[in-house]
């Protein structure tokens, strides 16, 4: 086991081993990622999703995707090349041929991607409210 | 033995002097330490327990004699409400999802709440203490059992009551008060007062308790009034006992002051992220409302809450850390929670459905500042759905806060365009939160949070299947097959309110028909 940390301040009154609840070996060769669509808040929350690490990252837009968000009415008109693709707060340049691992895509990462010109809660219709 | 009477009967103050203090004696075969082991590890010096002042002066007998009383008059109202078939009276059926978020959510926590208090009652050095916790710990035992028997009489009738503990244990949005009860007793004494009886009962309990109750009166629910009243007298000594503890913490260590404070910074947050629930249900699912969850906040919070941040001031304790953001989320919350639980009501255990034009009315009119600019277009959009015979589900599993459990749908201070996030990595490993504040309650105990229990990471690690599904490949809708381990019955126990067998049988029995009439009155596809 590794050490506690000096930042943990937790107090007890025996031993308290360090316990990961989510370690990516328990969830059958998948990987858990955590996909935003920014600014589209029809949909309550980001999804989270069990991925073979092996996906290519041009399966997760072509076929995981219009899954979670295709009922949206901008989906359609999402220009792929356009989109800017973030790893948590870090942009990159995907390549759709290869893995999600490829990109750095590790156990728990949140994947955020804008869509320029379409941007949901940020623009507002002709009664000056919110768009979804 | 029995000893021949000889003297008069005790005068009340020495019968409750004998009756409680009078109890306690000093170890000789173990060390006072040995035999209370809890009480000092948390780092609260306490010098002097004989300075803990009772709130409440109560001896064993006399409070067996009144609640037995109010017991009495309770079950009297609930018998009656049965008899004459009270359940409906309400307003209308939406109204009972109300109920069945109680049963489900806060009925559990007075269970935990007893279990909490019967360890303090033991683990506590010091006898005044200890005796107020053993009263409180029967106090929570009664309210679970007297709620469960209040509500009993609608389980007869509707659906999504039936498996209530079961869900307690699952669910993921019962993941909130769940979770947040077992960080509070699995921390220590001291933690679990500041926790539960100051930051929970004394600061945040009305908001609980106004919604619920008042709610049920507004709506026709006598069942649930009366036990309402029967808990009445019982709150206001917990309260009491909130503030008192506080006090006498503070009072008796500077050292215990920074202590306090953090725990009063955490468990302020825990408990407003778990109120987040009541503020939907008091915007959204009462029938007619009792008031908006902002002017609820702005009455018993910034009011009420700012006055007893201010009389502490003169211990060193400031407000909770959170609570400019608390503020600013009074606008936005319930709008937000709902939203949610409208897109996964086939995931959850009870029914949710759009608001009447006369509740969007409402809202807007509650909410001058966020309401119309921020919201109200996905209702529209989601009726105009409706209108075309279609209902929309969000299908796939949201991510967790790893603190609150609350899905990540809180979005940034100031800014109600965007989802707040907020990470933090640990032994190699992503943690993720909805707020500044979770972040730094992991931060602070990350080893606590790291174990936690989060209902979608467990639905894929395969602790959420029936014993027929093999977790690595559960077929072709998991949701289903998790709906199942359950024991949610799908479209009877949850989904849209319009389309629901209670809906159709409320207006058989009553004769009147619920909810408003733009919704399709077919399942969806």
């Amino acid at each position: 086991m590794s050490a506690t940390p000096a930042t943990d301040f937790l107090r007890s009154i025996g031993e308290y081993p360090m316990r990961q609840q989510d370690l990516e070996d328990r969830f059958y060769g998948k990987r858990l990622i955590y996909v935003s669509w920014e600014n589209h808040l029809m949909y309550a929350a980001p999804f989270c999703l069990p991925l073979p690490p092996t996906l290519p990252f041009g399966a997760l837009v072509r076929d995981v995707l219009p899954e979670l968000y295709g009922e949206h009415p901008e989906f359609e008109a999402i220009d792929w090349q356009r989109t800017q693709w973030f790893n948590g707060g870090k942009r990159f340049l995907p390549d759709f041929g290869k893995s999600i691992e490829h990109h750095g895509l590790v156990h728990k990462s949140l994947i955020r991607l804008r869509t320029p010109k379409l941007e949901g809660s940020r623009e507002t219709d002709s009664q000056g409210r919110q768009k979804f | 033995m029995d000893a021949k009477v000889t003297k008069k009967k005790l005068g009340l103050k020495e019968r409750y002097a004998a009756m409680t203090r009078g109890l306690h004696w000093e170890t000789t075969y173990q060390p006072m330490d040995k035999v209370f082991p809890f009480d000092k590890y948390e780092g609260i010096v306490i010098h002097d327990w004989d300075k803990w002042e009772d709130p409440f002066r109560l001896t064993m007998d006399a409070y067996w004699k009144y609640q037995g009383e109010k017991e009495k008059k309770l079950y009297a109202v609930i018998e009656a409400f049965a008899q004459n078939h009270g359940e409906l009276g309400v307003t209308d059926a939406r109204y009972i999802n109300a109920l069945k978020l109680f049963i489900q959510g806060v009925t559990p926590l007075e269970y935990y709440a007893h279990r909490g208090f019967a360890h303090l009652a033991r683990q506590f050095g010091g006898d005044g203490l200890r005796l107020a916790c053993l009263y409180q710990s029967a106090d929570e035992l009664r309210h679970q059992q007297t709620e469960t028997h209040a509500m009993s009489v609608y389980n007869k009738y509707f659906h999504g009551m039936h498996e209530s503990n079961h869900w307690f244990d699952n669910v993921w949005y019962l993941s909130v008060p769940k979770s947040f009860f077992e960080d509070a007793f699995s921390g220590g004494p001291f933690e679990f007062l500041t926790a539960v009886s100051f930051s929970f009962e004394y600061v945040l309990t009305n908001l609980l308790f106004v919604p619920f109750m008042s709610g049920a009166a507004h709506n026709g629910d006598m069942s649930t009034v009366t036990f309402g009243f029967s808990a009445q007298s019982d709150e206001s000594r917990h309260m009491t006992l909130g503030i008192e503890c506080i006090k006498f913490m503070l009072e008796q260590d500077p050292a215990n002051v920074p202590i306090v404070q953090r725990w009063i910074d955490k468990w302020f947050w825990r408990g407003y992220r778990l109120l987040t629930l009541v503020a939907m249900m008091q915007d959204y699912m009462l029938p007619k409302r009792v008031m908006s969850w902002k002017e609820a906040w702005e009455m018993y919070a910034e009011a009420n809450g700012g006055a007893l941040f201010a009389d502490l001031a003169r211990y060193g304790i400031r407000l909770p850390k959170g609570w400019a953001d608390a503020c600013e989320g009074k606008h936005h919350i319930s709008h937000q929670a709902w939203s949610t639980f409208y897109q996964y009501s086939q995931a959850a255990a009870f029914h949710t459905w759009l608001p009447s034009e006369d509740e969007i009315a409402w809202l807007s009119q509650k909410y001058p500042d966020s309401f119309d600019q921020h919201y109200r277009s996905r209702f529209e959009h989601w009726r105009a759905l409706h209108k075309d015979g279609g209902r929309w589900y969000n299908n796939f599993l949201p991510m967790l806060c790893q603190t609150c459990q609350v899905p990540m749908l809180f979005t940034e201070p100031g800014d109600a365009t965007q989802i707040a996030f907020r990470d933090t990595t640990y032994h190699g490993m992503k943690y993720h939160f909805c707020s500044d504040h979770c972040c730094e309650i992991f931060e602070h105990e990350p080893r606590k949070y790291a174990q936690a229990w989060l209902p979608v990471h467990q639905i894929y690690q395969g602790s959420c299947y029936p014993e027929d599904i093999n977790p690595a490949s559960p077929g072709d809708s998991p949701v289903r097959e998790v709906l199942r381990y359950y024991g949610v019955d799908g479209g009877k126990d949850n989904g849209e309110f319009a389309s629901s067998p209670d809906r159709k049988h409320f207006a058989t029995w009553s004769g009147r028909t619920a909810g408003s009439t733009t919704m399709p009155t077919e399942p969806a596809k």
